[in-house]
């Protein structure tokens, strides 16, 4: 598909002069680069065509930036990824930067000044890539193991103990309770449950995260019509939460 | 803002200042009462004539306290409307510049990418031609941008001077469509008119022009289905006229229907950045609407099931004359 060579960029933009313009530059830079024009095919791009880095607008239709960066951030914190957005107060960069983004940068910016951070965060990104095995096999800032309660979880396995005993979890699970974990004590609306655990746009229907909270409560709770950990918010969504000393 | 604590609520504290005041007069009334009769009752003792001394002020000192807490309580309740609507526009403003950020910032951001890209490198002039081509359109788009707020500044303020003069609107809107036909590739749009009649009103082609580019682009741009559809029927009913403009968009929910005419209103919130636009469009054809003595409406069956925008104007104002007769 490409030259294993060249650095694969992937420009997240919907707006299209900027988005061609932005391939332009890099293209005479001698990276690939492909452009994903809303939050959907991003993801989708990312995981198909697994970039050395993103270029990533946060004003985008359908699935915002942020919620891909956190979507993505749940699988993959080694990818380099730079947003580019129009807004570039400190409050939007601290957040930018809180859900795991290398760099940030405002709109307008300086041509060169971009060229040059895309090459410094592909340089890093190709030292953290030599530890690792493979390209493909990413890694997520979460342990591999996660206790709460009498429950464990495996996320390399994919196996789980609970007190109804061992159970084998799907790849949606899995990722569900890794963005569960991440957001510990935090209240995630059903939306934005959607949104960074199955890439989903706005349209679609909650009932698909009630329904894997349920399986959730099955297999972690002991009393599932009681939850202790999944806890339901009223007109807010679901939080996840428990106690680390008590538990370990 | 919305980390304030709660007692700083302008609410909580508006009404525990009522209640304070209140309280304040009944005390004083009532303390004022009791040391009065105190007092008499020392008189009397004292053998002294209390009505010599103590003349009868009581009504006039409550009297007086009255009307003096009155003026404080409506002074504090002006004090809380003015605060009120001055975070309001605080909250509204500060949603205007998320948004117009972004509408003035993307096509300056391309522009500026451009030049320094030409500066840069040697471009064939193929590819030269494209991106002046380019930069054109986001000049274009930022002409467009700050003529809108200027529009907006000149009709707000009732300098707007342009001629007003009596026009076929379905031939108006016709017109429209066949001049920006090109913007609005690749949508369906059908202009109905089932009286058949002509519909003769004194308008201003510019702020018509305006009116009509806004909720032309409002349907294609809110709007997710494959082919975008609008509709526009012009229907004569009750004492006006209803021209109904009914895409196939995103819709809205019914909470919103006179929200979105507000200026700087945005459906969706800032802070996740859903929201897009300027905020604007229908603000601007609101009061175009009123300018010609009309209103707009807004209706939808809920969320992706398309919207209804209605211009409805008096039918008073509204020459009726039948198809052929309009037709020299």
């Amino acid at each position: 598909m490409s030259n294993p060579t060249k650095s694969q960029i992937l420009v997240v933009e919907d707006e299209t002069h900027l988005a061609e313009g932005l391939k332009l530059n890099l293209e005479l830079n001698g990276y690939d680069v492909m452009i994903a024009a809303d939050g959907n095919s991003a993801l989708e791009n990312w995981k198909e065509w697994q970039p050395d880095l993103i270029v990533l607008d946060i004003m985008l239709p359908g699935i915002d930036g942020l919620s891909v960066l956190r979507n993505i951030r749940l699988e993959d914190e080694r990818i380099p990824i730079l947003i580019l957005s129009a807004r570039g107060d400190p409050n939007d960069r601290v957040k930018g930067f809180s859900y795991g983004v290398d760099d940030y940068l405002a709109k307008p910016f300086n041509l060169d000044e971009f060229l040059l951070r895309v090459e410094r965060l592909l340089t890093r990104g190709a030292w953290s890539q030599k530890g690792s095995d493979s390209k493909g096999n990413s890694i997520s800032s979460l342990p591999r193991f996660y206790k709460f309660g009498g429950n464990s979880i495996d996320f390399q396995t994919l196996k789980a103990h609970g007190p109804s005993g061992e159970i084998r979890l799907t790849e949606q699970e899995a990722r569900l309770l890794r963005l569960f974990i991440a957001n510990r004590g935090k209240p995630l609306s059903r939306r934005k449950l959607l949104e960074i655990g199955w890439g989903y746009a706005r349209g679609t229907t909650t009932r698909t995260v009630d329904n894997f909270i349920v399986r959730l409560r099955k297999y972690f709770e002991r009393n599932p019509k009681k939850p202790v950990y999944f806890k339901s918010l009223r007109s807010v969504g679901y939080v996840f939460g428990h106690d680390p000393d008590q538990d370990g | 803002m919305s980390q304030s604590k709660w007692f700083l609520h302008p609410i909580l504290i508006f009404i525990s200042s009522i209640v304070a005041v209140a309280l304040s007069l009944t005390l004083y009334i009532y303390w004022y009462v009791e040391v009065r009769t105190g007092l008499k009752s020392v008189l009397e003792r004292a053998n002294l004539d209390p009505d010599q001394v103590l003349t009868s002020h009581t009504w006039m000192v409550i009297l007086v306290l009255s009307i003096l807490v009155g003026i404080i309580l409506m002074g504090i309740f002006i004090i809380f409307v003015y605060n009120q609507k001055t975070l309001q526009l605080f909250r509204l403003q500060h949603n205007f510049i998320n948004n117009f950020t972004h509408e003035l910032k993307t096509p300056v951001t391309s522009l500026k990418l451009y030049l320094e890209t030409f500066r840069k490198y040697e471009l064939t002039r193929e590819d030269q031609l494209r991106y002046i081509e380019y930069m054109v359109q986001d000049a274009d788009r930022l002409t467009h941008n700050i003529n809108r707020i200027l529009d907006l500044a000149k009709i707000e303020s009732k300098t707007y001077e342009g001629k007003l003069v009596r026009e076929d609107l379905v031939r108006e809107v016709e017109r429209f469509y066949e001049k920006n036909r090109h913007i609005f590739d690749g949508c369906e749009i059908h202009i109905h008119n089932p009286s058949g009649r002509s519909f003769l009103y004194r308008i201003s082609h510019s702020l018509f022009e305006i009116l009509l580019m806004n909720l032309f682009t409002n349907a294609i741009k809110y709007n997710e289905s494959e082919i975008p559809c609008l509709d526009i029927t012009f229907e004569p009913k009750g004492r006006g006229l209803h021209i109904r403009f009914e895409d196939n968009g995103i819709g809205l929910p019914q909470s919103e229907f006179r929200k979105v005419f507000k200026k700087f209103y945005q459906i969706g919130r800032s802070d996740d950045m859903s929201a897009k636009g300027t905020g604007l469009g229908l603000h601007l054809v609101e009061n175009i609407a009123r300018f010609h003595k009309g209103k707009m409406m807004a209706e939808s069956k809920g969320k992706g099931k398309g919207s209804v925008f209605s211009l409805i104007l008096p039918l008073k104002n509204l020459r009726l004359e039948r198809k052929e007769g309009s037709d020299e």
